[in-house]
Order: C-alpha cells, then sequence, then structure tokens
C-alpha cells in the first residue's frame, strides 16, 4: 500500500505540476459544456424528433383527443409524430425497426369504461434504443393516468349526487370536471431527458474521463522512456505498483473532472441531472471504465506520443459512436445500437433515464453494464501489460 | 557466506534472435566482477534478467541466496541497480529524485533525509542537489543515477556501463567512488567495453560476446591463456583488409583484424622479433609507418577469445 501512496503521490504531483490536468479535466470540459449547453440547449428550435406509435383497440373517443392535444402542444410542436398500428406487434416491430421510438397501446374499451368510471390503463413499449420517445410517451400516459383518475372520480361523485348513468358524460363535461387536459407539453421537452444541456453537459464529462486518464497513461510512458519505469520496477515493490498508481490517480482526477462538470452544469443552467446518487453510480462506474480502456490502449503503446493518439482516438470513436458530441436519436439506427458497445451510450442511457424521473435503482443496468466493460477492459490491460511493458 | 550472486544458463530470445546465449557466472560476497564486451554484446539483456526487469526464456539467479524468481522482492532489496541511460526525473532536484526513490525502498522518512545527506555527499553533488536535473552536465547526472541505487545499502551493486558520455573528471570520480564501495565490502557487478576501466576496478572478468561468455576469471588466468602472445599494434599506409589478411597467414600470427582505416591489431607470439616478418608481409600491400607491441591485457584475452575487438 505505501509503494502504491509513494507511486501515486509523485503521479499527482506532476499531473498537477504540469498544468495541462487542471486544463483537461476541469477548465475544458466546463467550458465546452457550458458552450455546447448555451449553443444548442437553446428553447427554441430543438433538434430533436420522435414518432410515437398508438394503438388503438378503443377506437373511441379517448385516444383521438390525446393524439389531437399533444400534436397542439406548443412545446411539442415539430417534435412528435404519431403512427397507427394495428396491434403490440406491429408496435413492437415498428420499434424495433426504429420507425417508431415508442408506443402507446389503448385497451378495447377504454372510453367506455372511462366514461362510465371504471378507470382504465394504457400501457407503453419502448426501447432503449430511443429514450426521448420513450420520456415522452410515458409522460403522455402519466397525463392520460392522471385525467382517467379525475374523470372516474367526477363520474363516482356524481353517479352517488344521484345523476343518472346516462347523463353522468355530459354532467361531468359540462361541471368543468374533464380534469387536467393533456398539457403534457413543458414536460418532456423541458425536463430533464431531453435538455441539451444536460445531454451535451454529460456528453462533454463523459468524453473528457478518457483524456483525463489520458494524461497518466501518458505519464507512465514517459516514464517508461525516462527509464524511470524500469527504476520502479527494479525497487523491492510488487511489480504492479507503478501502473496501479498511475491509473489510481487517473481515475481521481477523472472523478474530479467529471464531478465538476456535473456541477457547474447544474449551477450554470438550473437543470438537474437527476437524483445525486444515481449520478455518481453512473459517474463512477464510467471514470472505471475508462480508466481501465485507457489502460489497455496504453498497454499496448511504445512512446507517450503513441499512448495520447491513441487515448485521443479511443476518446472521440467511443464519443461519437456512444453520442456524446451528436445526440444518438439523431443517428441512423446501426449506430444507435453500436452505442450501447461503448460506456458513453450507457451513460447516456442511464442519464435519460434518471431525468424521467427514475432513481438509483433504474440505473441499474447501465451501471452494471459499463463496470463490466471496465472489468474487461481491465482484464485485458493486466494480460497485455504481462505480455508487454512489464514481461 | 553465500555468493553475491549466482545465474546459470541464462538464455534471452528476441523473436528466433538469442540475445544471450547460456551465460552463467557468480559473484563472490565482496567480489567486483566485470562484465566486458562491445556493444550489443548482451551485457544490459543479461543485467536486466539479473535485477528482475527482463524474465529470462531460460535460466535462473540468485541473489544473497535469494531466487529472483521466486521472491523477487527479497531479492530486489539486496541490489542497487544503476541502469545504463540515466533515470532520473529532469523536471525535480537530485535530492527529490532520491527522496521518491529512497521511499520506494521503505526506508523511513529521518533516516532517508540523513542517508540522502550522505549519499550526495559520495558522489560530490550536495551542492547542487537543490538544483533540477536538467541542468546537470552529464557527468552530473551519471553520478546523481549512481546515487540512487546506493541509497538501501545494498548488498551487490550492479553498474551497466556507468561512465558512457561522461567528461574525464567525472569518470574519474565515479571510478574512486566504485573503488571506494569495494573496498567497503560491497558486491560489484560492472559492466563496460572499456578495458581500462575493467582492469582497473574488477578482480574477475568476463568476456561475453555476441550473446556468449566466452570465458571469466582473474586478469592474469584470462591472459594466460594467450599462452604468451603479445598485442601486436601496426598503423599502416594502404589495403588495410588486404594486409591484415596476408599478416594472418605470417607464422607466429594468431589473430589478424582491422581496427581502423589505417591500422590493424595482431595477436603474435614473439613480440619484438617478429616484427621484420610483418614489416616485410606488408610490403606490396601497405608500408607499416607504425608498431607498437603490447604486454598481454584483456584487450589481447578478447582478441583471442573472439576474434574481434572490443571497440567497433
Ligand atoms: N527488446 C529487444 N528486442 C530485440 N532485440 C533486442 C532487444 N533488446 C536488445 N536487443 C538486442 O540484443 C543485443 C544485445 O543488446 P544489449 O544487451 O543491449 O547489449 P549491450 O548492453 O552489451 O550493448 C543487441 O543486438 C540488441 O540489438
Ligand atoms: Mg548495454
Amino acid at each position: 500500500m505505501r509503494p502504491l501512496l509513494v507511486v501515486g503521490g509523485r503521479e499527482l504531483a506532476a499531473r498537477l505540476r504540469d498544468g495541462t490536468a487542471l486544463l483537461i479535466a476541469l477548465i475544458a470540459p466546463i467550458v465546452l459544456a457550458t458552450m455546447f449547453g448555451f449553443a444548442l440547449g437553446g428553447d427554441d428550435d430543438p433538434p430533436l424528433r420522435a414518432t410515437i406509435g398508438i394503438v388503438d383497440h378503443d377506437g373511441g373517443e379517448f385516444p383521438a383527443s390525446v393524439r389531437r392535444e399533444a400534436l397542439n402542444a406548443e412545446e411539442l410542436r415539430g417534435v412528435l409524430t404519431f403512427k397507427s398500428y394495428v396491434d403490440d406487434t406491429a408496435a413492437r416491430a415498428a420499434i424495433d425497426s426504429g420507425e417508431a421510438g415508442a408506443a402507446i397501446v389503448f385497451p378495447a374499451g377504454f372510453s367506455a369504461s372511462v366514461g362510465a368510471g371504471d378507470g382504465g390503463e394504457v400501457t407503453v413499449l419502448e426501447s432503449a434504443d430511443t429514450p426521448l420517445a420513450g420520456v415522452i410517451a410515458r409522460s403522455m400516459v402519466d397525463r392520460i393516468s392522471a385525467l382517467v383518475d379525475a374523470r372516474t372520480l367526477a363520474v363516482r361523485a356524481s353517479l352517488r349526487a344521484g345523476v343518472p348513468p346516462e347523463d353522468v358524460k355530459l354532467f361531468v363535461e359540462e361541471n368543468g370536471a374533464a380534469g387536467p387536459s393533456l398539457e403534457l407539453a413543458s414536460d418532456p421537452v423541458s425536463g430533464g431527458a431531453v435538455d441539451l444541456a444536460v445531454y451535451y453537459g454529460s456528453g462533454m464529462a463523459v468524453m473528457f474521463a478518457f483524456f483525463v486518464v489520458g494524461l497518466s497513461a501518458r505519464g507512465l510512458l514517459t516514464e517508461r522512456q525516462l527509464g524511470t519505469l524500469a527504476r520502479m520496477r527494479a525497487a523491492p515493490i510488487p511489480a504492479w505498483t507503478a501502473v496501479a498508481g498511475k491509473g489510481a490517480v487517473g481515475f481521481l482526477l477523472a472523478l474530479v473532472s467529471m464531478c465538476a462538470t456535473w456541477l457547474s452544469s447544474e449551477l450554470i443552467f438550473g437543470a438537474s441531472w437527476g437524483p445525486p446518487l444515481g449520478v455518481l453510480a453512473l459517474i463512477l462506474a464510467h471514470v472505471f471504465a475508462a480508466t481501465m480502456i485507457v489502460m489497455l490502449v496504453a498497454s499496448g503503446a511504445r512512446t507517450d506520443a503513441q499512448a495520447d493518439g491513441y487515448t485521443l482516438g479511443v476518446a472521440f470513436v467511443f464519443a461519437f459512436l456512444g453520442g456524446s458530441l451528436v445526440p444518438v436519436y439523431n443517428l441512423p439506427d446501426f449506430l444507435q445500437t453500436v452505442s450501447l458497445a461503448t460506456p458513453n451510450g450507457w451513460v447516456s442511457a442511464g442519464l435519460t433515464e434518471l431525468a424521467a424521473g427514475g432513481g438509483l435503482a433504474d440505473v441499474a443496468l447501465p451501471v452494471a453494464v459499463v463496470a463490466g466493460i471496465g472489468v474487461v477492459a481491465g482484464v485485458l490491460a493486466v494480460l497485455r501489460f504481462r505480455k508487454g511493458m512489464l514481461a | 557466506m553465500k555468493p553475491a550472486l549466482v545465474c546459470t544458463d541464462l538464455v534471452k530470445r528476441y523473436g528466433d534472435r538469442t540475445v544471450v546465449d547460456r551465460v552463467g557466472f557468480h559473484i563472490d560476497e565482496g567480489e567486483a566482477y566485470g562484465l566486458l564486451g562491445p556493444n550489443g554484446a548482451g551485457k544490459t539483456t543479461t543485467i536486466s534478467m539479473l535485477v528482475g526487469l527482463l524474465r529470462p526464456d531460460g535460466g535462473t539467479v540468485t541473489v544473497g541466496g535469494v531466487d529472483v524468481a521466486a521472491d523477487p522482492i527479497a531479492a530486489k532489496r539486496l541490489i542497487g541497480y544503476v541502469p545504463q541511460d540515466i533515470a532520473l526525473y529532469p523536471e525535480l532536484t537530485a535530492r527529490e529524485n532520491l527522496r521518491f526513490f529512497g521511499r520506494l525502498y521503505a526506508l523511513p522518512r529521518r533516516e532517508l533525509a540523513a542517508r540522502i545527506g550522505e549519499v550526495l555527499e559520495l558522489v560530490g553533488l550536495a551542492d547542487r542537489a537543490d538544483d533540477r536535473v536538467e541542468t546537470y552536465s552529464g557527468g552530473m547526472k551519471r553520478r546523481t543515477n549512481i546515487a540512487v541505487a546506493l541509497l538501501h545499502r545494498p548488498r551487490l551493486l550492479i553498474l551497466d556501463e556507468p561512465t558512457v558520455g561522461v567528461d574525464p573528471q567525472s569518470r574519474v570520480a565515479i571510478l574512486d567512488n566504485v573503488e571506494r564501495l569495494v573496498a567497503e565490502g560491497m558486491s560489484l557487478l560492472y559492466t563496460s567495453h572499456y578495458m581500462e576501466e575493467v582492469e582497473r576496478v574488477c578482480t574477475r572478468v568476463g568476456i561475453i560476446d555476441r550473446g556468449r561468455l566466452m570465458a571469466d576469471g582473474s586478469k592474469r588466468e584470462l591472459v594466460a591463456e594467450l599462452g604468451g602472445s603479445d598485442r601486436v599494434e601496426l598503423v599502416v599506409d594502404g589495403d588495410v583488409e588486404a594486409t591484415a589478411e596476408k599478416l594472418r597467414a605470417v607464422e607466429g600470427v594468431s589473430e589478424a583484424v582491422v581496427t581502423g582505416t589505417s591500422s590493424v591489431r595482431l595477436l603474435a607470439t614473439g613480440g619484438r622479433h617478429l616484427l621484420p616478418t610483418l614489416i616485410a608481409a606488408a610490403s606490396g600491400t601497405a608500408a607499416v609507418t607504425g608498431v607498437e607491441v603490447v604486454e598481454p591485457d584483456l584487450e589481447a584475452a578478447f582478441l583471442h577469445l573472439t576474434g574481434s575487438t572490443l571497440r567497433d
């Protein structure tokens, strides 16, 4: 443990001394996240689109009015398109093929049942590939449920008050107990999931985590060239100390970097990334994965310039594929699938989950997947270090 | 007492090239052993296996009775390793470098500070200890490089070409230091392609060429192998290659190699008496403009054993 601290201390001192750590870990991601947030996070002309499928087994007046009202909602104008499907299977197929992002299913007799005060439930079909559509669909369903509850209550109250059943519907509507109208508009678009300030802020944080760890990876190669790595390896300490010490410092600095970008984004834009515990879990998992991935690529490098190049390449490719730079739902389908091969994609999916009201439990899957990617990369890195630099 | 170092049958291959080929030798406690060989002979590769930086493809190493492969940490504690190339943080001072590496050897803070002072004094850097290493001359860097390996009072000091690229003054200082340490009882492994250094510092010498340890023993033993041959250095004016070829055929000459654009080295019995014959043999391809007959030394032993020269 002591040698690890000695090596880690040296690495930390070196990073703080050369000043680039400050630039890459704090200044660059915060400035870029802020710039992107201001440039692209404006209210007008949201560049996002979502297609929501409707499966109308009901055929009544309720589904039609939901569609009408959603399309009229100010903030969803230009964002939302509806498509009808005959049944759940067709809708599921459309979602899987990417034709629709999510679907809402109205069961048969839904309108009648609500009208009679018996309530009713709609279901949502969604896909991890198209989180925005899922969020909008779920938000619509929440509103529909509220509406249904309100009407059910009103109808029951009227019946109890002696209004004859055949007149209840008219009575309820005339008395303004239609409940909340379908004002779902402001909710999904300005809410977390699609807040572009959060989107780009987290994208930058996720991408820069690679760069920050890259500094320590470069440090490792620099020491190899200086010969100080060999000197450390000739010291009576475990063979892994040098690599582990550098990796640990890279991990810590990347953690600081991501948290700082997170905080600055919340402070500057006032937009929450979600419940802190959930966000922190995602950040920890990502920093771990980024550390292991960068160590894996560094294990194959011969010079520090090469290590830099590899880190840069991996960071940009992952950022692009994982949607840290361009929202994945703007990308072709196969790229949306590919995004889930990157920690970036999963972190973004996790944050969407959080913004949609999820908590720690809802990000368990993304956190586990990202950590799993880290473990795989870590094992490969160990094997490669053993054959190469530490042979 | 256990030998300071024993290695047997060390082998290292890169691809299908065998860079170190069944090298084995031992260093007794307190003994100064030299590995003498030209660049590329395999000295650094051998040392890297001895200090646990490189896994051998075959063979074993024990340091002070500890098997390096089985218990590397215990073995490394006994070794002070001075790499061939300067291995220091240029942006740190000598003192900071020493402090960092000293901590890796688990020296307690207070003791370390005192020991750093001693070591700096020993290598004559006390007055520049708080300047950054990048501002040092080549010789000062070399001395710092050595100082790092002395902090933990190793039983076996391993120096890989410690005088390459230093000014004559620093070279003398380094050799003096090394001799003093050996006199105080430290065991030494010293590699060099400079015959004079190895002759001066080491009591026993291993001659290594193309990955093979050709012979080892005291200077006297190695020279005895020559069977009374002297080393003859000729300066010639003409076709050196052809001249060397001719000289090799002369009775009493056992080796003849070209050592420069106008110089040839011979191993010959009969020394001085043979000179007229040599000059006559060379005539036709070159004129002999200078002759030196040297008492048998390690350079001569090297030529005898390998048919080549230490310097390229
Ligand atoms: N990593 C390596 N890969 C391939 N060849 C190597 C490697 N390291 C050393 N060699 C070769 O091994 C030979 C011995 O090198 P080295 O041990 O450095 O010699 P010396 O220290 O005696 O000058 C040289 O020919 C060198 O080119
Ligand atoms: Mg060498």
